[in-house]
């Protein structure tokens, strides 16, 4: 535990002297957060038509819970849902860029050897970074829904508005998989990592994380997938197995052999 | 005789290459030990087995008294290590560097933070310890490297090319830290392309080229090539003495240069007052006689390019 907690120091001490590295990181929540209240604001100070739109009546076709709030709440609703799930983006992309630098970054270096010569073990330093990547990860991405959430209880026409946006389902989420969906970004990561010797490439190659992300918000935005307690269980489970397998891969690459002999 | 290093057929290979083939060492606690060999010769492979780092394809050996494979983070806490490359921190400053990795050896925050003044002092690096590795010139990271090895006083230490990119005086620092350190009984294990460094310093020596070629002291080693002779400096053309020198019975072979005569000789301590009496006797005026001592680098090389 005292080598995890070391590594751990280590890394954020390094993060701390790299401001460019440290401003990338911090604009994303910032951006992630502020761009959906900028669309919820603007919902609410634009008048209203009276009529809803097309889109806005397919919705509500498909989506019980809208029916009987005004165009102005319903279109809150469906835009707020939609750019909610934005939010998960960020224990993918925080990770994927935290990551890129703490694992290509110290191969880049060449310091990977003096560290495998210690008596540290595999375990303990894999652990160290991810924990170094995983907590700021995370608490940016809580910190950045916590934004929105006020974001959204201000900017709502309706306090309806509030509970079906930052509904339960989508607070549990945002508890249960943020920390997951770090972990995998995380481990593709350390897997991307043998085989480039450039952060940036290496974040590129990352961008397939937001492959399945994609999928979601479109879901999400046609009221295809929307998440209710079960739901979100359920996608808990699917993340966590993605999670646990991501990590194996990692750890059957992450071996002081391997690395040292095996890694481009 | 106790031994910091034992190996018994050590090998290691990628794929279809075999990198070290059949390594048998028995290196002496206390002693320097001097790892030599071309480019690509597998010595950071043997290097890296024996620090625990990679696994060897077959052969065991003992590190410290601890089996490789089976004590291999108890190889590890023993042992210090200088790597090809400084691999530093460069955000980092020199102590928080230094600290880091001591931690890692298992130092309390204290104990790292003293080890690192009492090295940095020596070498002359205390001033710099709270700036940034990156701004460091080669020869103070390479010092720094140096200092991080020897942290949690190892008994038995690695150090690959110790005095690459540093000045003089430096570099006579790390020597002497290397002979202090075996006066304190601890072990090296140097690789090294400095010859005249290895002779200084090295009590054994082992050429290698992906598998041991030779292993013996430096003496012996030079004593291999045996080609022991004396060097006469002459006022005058030399060559007004070759047939002088050539009629004595003990002259094996006779080379000239511009103002000496190269004289190979049987038992040069025998032979030498004989020599020089036909040589005055004939009316040379000598200004110098000297021995011509074979250098560890024309024994390397000539080894090297037997094998």
């Amino acid at each position: 535990m005292q080598k995890i907690s070391v590594v751990i120091w280590k890394e954020w001490l390094e993060l701390l002297k790299q401001r460019m590295l440290l401003l990338s990181v911090l604009i994303l929540p910032i951006t992630l957060s502020v761009i959906p209240l900028i669309s919820l604001f603007g919902i609410a100070l634009a008048p209203g038509t009276g009529e809803p739109d097309e889109l806005t009546l397919r919705m509500l076709e498909t989506d019980p819970t809208l029916i009987g709030l005004s165009e102005q709440a319903a279109t809150q609703v469906i835009i707020g849902r939609s750019l909610s799930t934005l939010m998960l983006l960020l224990p993918m992309l925080i990770p994927s860029i935290l990551a890129a630098y703490s694992i290509v970054g110290e191969k880049n270096n060449r310091t990977l050897e003096p560290i495998l010569a210690t008596p540290i073990t595999i375990w303990e330093l894999l652990l160290g970074k991810i924990f170094a990547t995983l907590i700021p990860s995370v608490l940016l991405t809580w910190f950045a829904s916590m934004i929105f959430s006020v974001g959204v209880a201000q900017s709502a026409v309706d306090p309806i508005v509030f509970s079906l946006v930052v509904s339960p389902s989508w607070v549990l989420l945002l508890l249960l998989c943020a920390p997951l969906l770090s972990l995998i970004a995380i481990s593709l990561m350390v897997m991307i990592s043998s085989r480039t010797s450039d952060p940036r490439t290496a974040q590129q190659y990352s961008g397939v994380l937001v492959v399945p992300f994609l999928a979601l918000f479109v879901s999400q935005m046609f009221g295809i997938l929307s998440f209710n307690p079960v739901t979100t269980l359920i996608a808990t489970v699917i993340i966590a197995a993605f999670a646990a397998l991501a990590l194996w891969g990692a750890v059957m690459i992450f071996q002081r052999d391997s690395i040292l002999t095996r890694w481009n | 005789m106790t031994f910091a290093i034992e190996t018994e057929g050590l090998s290691r290979s990628f794929g279809k290459l075999t990198a070290v083939e059949r390594l048998d060492l028995a290196i002496p606690s206390g002693s320097v030990f001097g790892f030599l060999g071309p480019n690509g010769a597998g010595k950071t492979t043997t290097v890296r087995m024996l620090t625990a780092l990679i696994k060897p394809s077959s052969g065991s050996a003992r590190v410290l008294g601890h089996s490789l494979g089976s004590d291999d983070q108890q190889i590890r806490r023993s042992v210090g290590m200088l790597t090809e490359t400084p691999g530093l921190y460069d955000k980092l400053s020199a102590l928080q560097n230094l600290v880091f990795f001591g931690r890692l050896y298992d130092l309390s925050r204290a104990e790292a933070e003293k080890q690192a003044e009492h090295y940095l002092r020596l070498f002359d690096l205390w001033e710099r310890r709270n700036d940034p590795v990156g701004r460091f010139s080669k020869g103070m990271r390479q010092k720094l490297a140096i200092v991080r090895a020897l942290l949690h006083e190892p008994k038995l230490v690695f150090l690959d090319e110790p005095t690459v990119g540093l000045d003089p005086e430096v570099a006579r620092t790390v020597r002497d830290t290397i002979k202090q350190l075996r006066s304190q009984g601890r072990t090296i294990f140097l690789t090294t392309h400095n010859l005249p460094e290895a002779d200084e310093l090295c009590d054994l020596i082992a050429i290698f080229r992906g598998k041991l070629l030779h292993l013996d002291t430096p003496d012996r080693l030079r004593a291999r090539l045996a080609n022991q002779a004396t060097l006469v400096r002459v006022v005058g053309d030399p060559r007004a003495w070759q047939a002088t020198v050539q009629a004595l019975p003990f002259v094996r072979d006779l080379r000239l240069s511009e103002d000496a005569l190269e004289i190979s000789l049987a038992d040069p301590e025998r032979n030498n007052p004989a020599l020089i009496a036909a040589l005055v006797g004939a009316g040379a005026q000598i200004r110098y006689v000297e021995p011509r001592t074979t250098t560890l680098e024309e024994v390397y090389l000539k080894l090297i390019g037997e094998a």
